[in-house]
């Protein structure tokens, strides 16, 4: 079934053998139908201009859609058949077209079965305002069940897509995350589900497109690593033949490594693995990261400003070509558009401390930011500027990791920045200290053990150019940009340290 | 011309007991009958040459500048009107100190923005692309040459896009952008789908301020504080009013009404506020450029434009319309 729901596509006449009295019934009607079919048609053909006409242009129509509910009126029976996004009304009706037999068998088809079916669209008077198809509904003809469900599921489909509020409020049932993360599969198929994930598809998509149109090369980094290279803490161990190896915690240091072999501009798409007992609505254990590296030739605002801008280009790409999906997810979570600014507003560290500090909060210079803080400057910066997106520039570099370079006119601060939507903090990135010498002094001031990093200090003494990067999580940042709570809702198939199936 | 006396803390004429051992060297201050020894005495009895030096200097500036003054009001007595007739290139020399001088008065960034809490105050404007505050555009060079100004433009995502002359109307990027903590004030201009133009500065303890006379009385109190005259105050901000209001947004009987109170004032007086260049000639020279009756303006009016061109603040608004 198309979106527009009128033009029907290629038939899909999938005979299937009924096993039932009632299919053999419905062979001899076709013969008749066949004939009847004919002569519409060739009226409908002289008429398709009309709008005042019932009947839409096209009359046979070949669908493979899921069952979503059905109710039996006395000689009719209503369906809703769902299609990923978009579900429609479907009307079986005792007439010349079908039988009584054929509207008792249409009722007892059990919810979630693939059907196939050959209706007429019309055109309705009132709006159906239970299905994303509003103006039409389907006259079916004939019926097929291609795979039946089972009769009792874990969870209903119109449950799991009521909003809240409206549950509590009504005395209707909503259901809770962890059903529908257990039943993932049925809670998919939602409609919100599929509007989610058509537009993390999407943000994947404009990344790729805008990086590589900046002439980025896409890299794929190994995941099992010897060494742990940031804090050894948050890291899986797999057992590797008969030693040990881990899961890498992200791809910084290869990434680093392609810069240091003259790639220049890099990017990869690919999982990270965090061992973080974090149970957070913003904390997963395995998540995919979109991550940039590249080299710069005077300043490392370029690396800022080529990052930013790529973002921005995201969020311009789903606001143009995903507002469908967006007011999909909104119908079930309602939340504010997001809004940005081009180009991305910068502001520095400095700054965001005077802003906390009108605001009442007594931070001290060199301190990191608590995530309630950053929230209350996110809802600072939205009240100043009226944006969800900025920059915050400039760290102390007493909170940063060992390989970030220092600011070259104030050993305090740092060339490091994070950036932030809806107040959360979504990426952390900085330049990196190039140098083999001025690295293994910072090492040691971390009192970092220097024989685990040995390797990753010996990639930068060949020739290594400054550069800087960062990486942001897909999944985060979709959640932000719908304005949903909880992270989970935007990974398939999501790991924390609760749950590892399905 | 006296400098500031200070009484001197010990005795003028105390008797210093200098020992022998020292080389002596001959007072360099030898008093040529000069009465004003005593104001420079300092504890030992001896006197600063520098302080002397900077007397000298001091004078001979005074004296430049009575010089000067005495030149341009020789100037302004040959000419009746105020550089109307006057080429661009002569009166820009005379306009450099004429511009120095206009805003007499200094206002200090502290007492109007509130304490300085160590990082970049920045002044948010969020205006409407449709409608470009060019006195807005005209204040803002004139900022900049008064502080150090970090000026942006962003475009709001309400706003699909906006024409590339908007994008740098703000002038070109300042070299040392880079560094936000070396600037003075920023001046932020964000275009996006707002109804009326707004402008933040402190979200807890100022409220939005809204209109753009509003915002320009704002900005103007950073260059120089208003006349101290409440008369001649209110004369500028009733100019302003009549700007914004009747000359921007009235119909065209209105805006002829205004244009014929403009001729009247500016027969009288050089400027609209009387003889110095104040905030009501700016709001209204950029009202009467947008409501495109410059040309059709009658002739005091038409005078005093040429006047404020002359005098070169007014060419990004200029540059914007084209």
């Amino acid at each position: 079934m198309t979106k527009e729901g009128v033009q029907g596509a290629t038939e899909e006449e999938e005979q299937q053998q009924a096993q039932s009295k009632k299919g053999l019934k419905k062979q001899q009607k076709e013969a008749e139908k066949a004939a009847k079919k004919a002569e519409k048609q060739a009226k409908l053909a002289a008429e398709q201009q009309s709008t005042e006409e019932d009947d839409f242009a096209k009359d046979r129509y070949g669908v493979a859609a899921m069952v979503q509910s059905q109710q039996k009126l006395g000689k009719q029976c209503f369906l809703v058949l769902r299609q990923q996004q978009f579900n429609v009304q479907a009307l079986v009706a005792v007439g010349d077209r079908a039988s009584k037999q054929m509207v008792k068998f249409a009722a007892n088809i059990t919810k979630e079965s693939i059907v196939d079916v050959e209706a007429m669209v019309r055109k309705v008077e009132q709006k159906i305002e239970s299905c994303s198809q509003q103006d039409v509904e389907l006259h079916i003809e004939r019926i097929f069940v291609i795979s039946q469900s089972e009769a009792r599921l874990p969870l209903q489909l119109e449950d799991a897509v009521r909003p809240d509020g409206e549950g509590e409020e009504e005395g209707r049932a909503t259901v809770n995350q962890d059903t529908k993360l257990d039943n993932r599969v049925i809670d998919l198929r939602t409609t919100t589900s599929q509007a989610i994930f058509r537009l993390q598809s999407g943000v994947c998509q404009l990344f790729r497109d805008t990086l590589t149109n900046k002439g980025f090369v896409e890299i794929q980094t190994p995941k099992i690593i010897s060494a742990a290279s940031e804090g050894g803490a948050n890291v899986f161990t797999v057992s590797y033949f008969k030693t040990s190896a881990y899961l890498a915690q992200s791809p910084q240091l290869y990434k680093q490594m392609c810069i240091c072999a003259d790639f220049d501009k890099v990017f990869c798409v690919g999982p990270v693995f965090r061992a973080e007992d974090s149970n957070t609505h913003r904390h997963l254990t395995e998540f995919v990261g979109l991550d940039i590296e590249m080299a710069f030739n005077y300043h490392y605002h370029e690396v800022i400003d080529s990052i930013t801008d790529t973002m921005v280009q995201i969020f311009k790409g789903l606001r143009d070509n995903f507002q469908t999906e967006i007011q999909t997810v909104n119908k079930q979570f309602p939340s504010e558009p997001f809004k940005f600014l081009e180009p991305t507003l910068r502001l520095e560290y400095t700054e965001a401390l005077a802003m906390l500090h009108e605001a009442g909060v007594e931070m001290g210079d060199e301190d990191d930011l608590s995530t309630p803080n950053e929230k209350l400057l996110g809802r600072l910066v939205k009240e100043k500027y009226d944006t969800d997106f900025y920059v915050l520039d400039k760290y102390p570099l007493a909170v940063r990791p060992f390989y970030t370079m220092p600011d070259p006119n104030n050993p305090k601060y740092s060339n490091s920045y994070d950036m932030f939507m809806r107040g959360e903090e979504i990426l952390s990135g900085a330049q990196r200290v190039h140098d083999a010498q001025l690295l293994t002094e910072r090492a040691i001031h971390h009192q970092i053990d220097l024989e685990k990093i040995k390797a990753y200090i010996d990639s930068f003494r060949y020739g290594a150019p400054p550069h800087g990067g960062g990486g942001i999580g897909l999944e985060r940042v979709c959640m932000l940009y719908l304005g949903l709570h909880n992270v989970r809702q935007t990974s398939m198939f999501p790991r924390d340290p609760k749950r590892l199936t399905p | 011309m006296p400098m500031y006396q200070v009484k001197p803390i010990c005795g003028a004429h105390a008797e210093t007991d200098l020992p022998t051992c020292m080389y002596k060297l001959p007072n360099i201050h030898a008093q040529k009958g000069n009465s004003c020894t005593p104001e420079h005495a300092l504890q030992n009895g001896e006197v600063d040459p520098a302080v002397k030096a900077l007397e000298a200097r001091q004078d001979e500036i005074m004296r430049k500048l009575h010089e000067l003054k005495a030149a341009v009001e020789g100037l302004a007595k040959t000419v009746t009107t105020p550089d109307a007739d006057l080429d661009l290139t002569v009166s820009s020399s005379l306009s450099e100190s004429a511009s120095s001088t206009t805003f007499k008065g200094v206002t200090d960034l502290d007492t109007v923005l509130g304490k300085d809490l160590g990082a970049l105050r920045d002044i948010v404007i969020n205006a409407n692309p449709a409608q470009p505050p060019l006195s807005l555009l005209v204040l803002h060079s004139l900022l900049c040459q008064r502080y150090r100004v970090l000026s942006t433009v962003h475009v709001h995502s309400s706003v699909n896009g906006v024409p590339p002359q908007l994008l740098s109307c703000l002038g070109p990027r300042h070299a040392d952008s880079y560094a936000r903590h070396m600037f003075q004030l920023g001046f932020t201009l964000i275009w996006k789908d707002v109804p009326k133009l707004q402008m933040k500065f402190s979200v807890q303890n100022m409220c939005p301020i809204e209109g753009e006379a509003n915002v320009a009385r704002f900005l103007f109190k950073l260059l120089a504080p208003y006349p101290s005259d409440p008369a001649l105050t209110t004369m500028v901000d009733s100019w302003v009013d009549t700007a914004f209001f009747q000359l921007a947004e009235g119909s065209t009987k209105e805006r002829s009404t205004v244009l014929r109170a403009l001729n009247s004032a500016l027969g009288r007086n050089p400027w609209l506020a009387g003889q110095e260049f104040s905030l009501a000639d700016i709001a209204c020279y950029c009202c009467v450029l947008q409501s495109g009756s410059a040309s059709a303006a009658p002739a005091n009016v038409q005078r005093w434009i040429k006047s404020c061109e002359n005098l070169g603040h007014f060419s990004p608004a200029k540059q914007l319309l084209q």
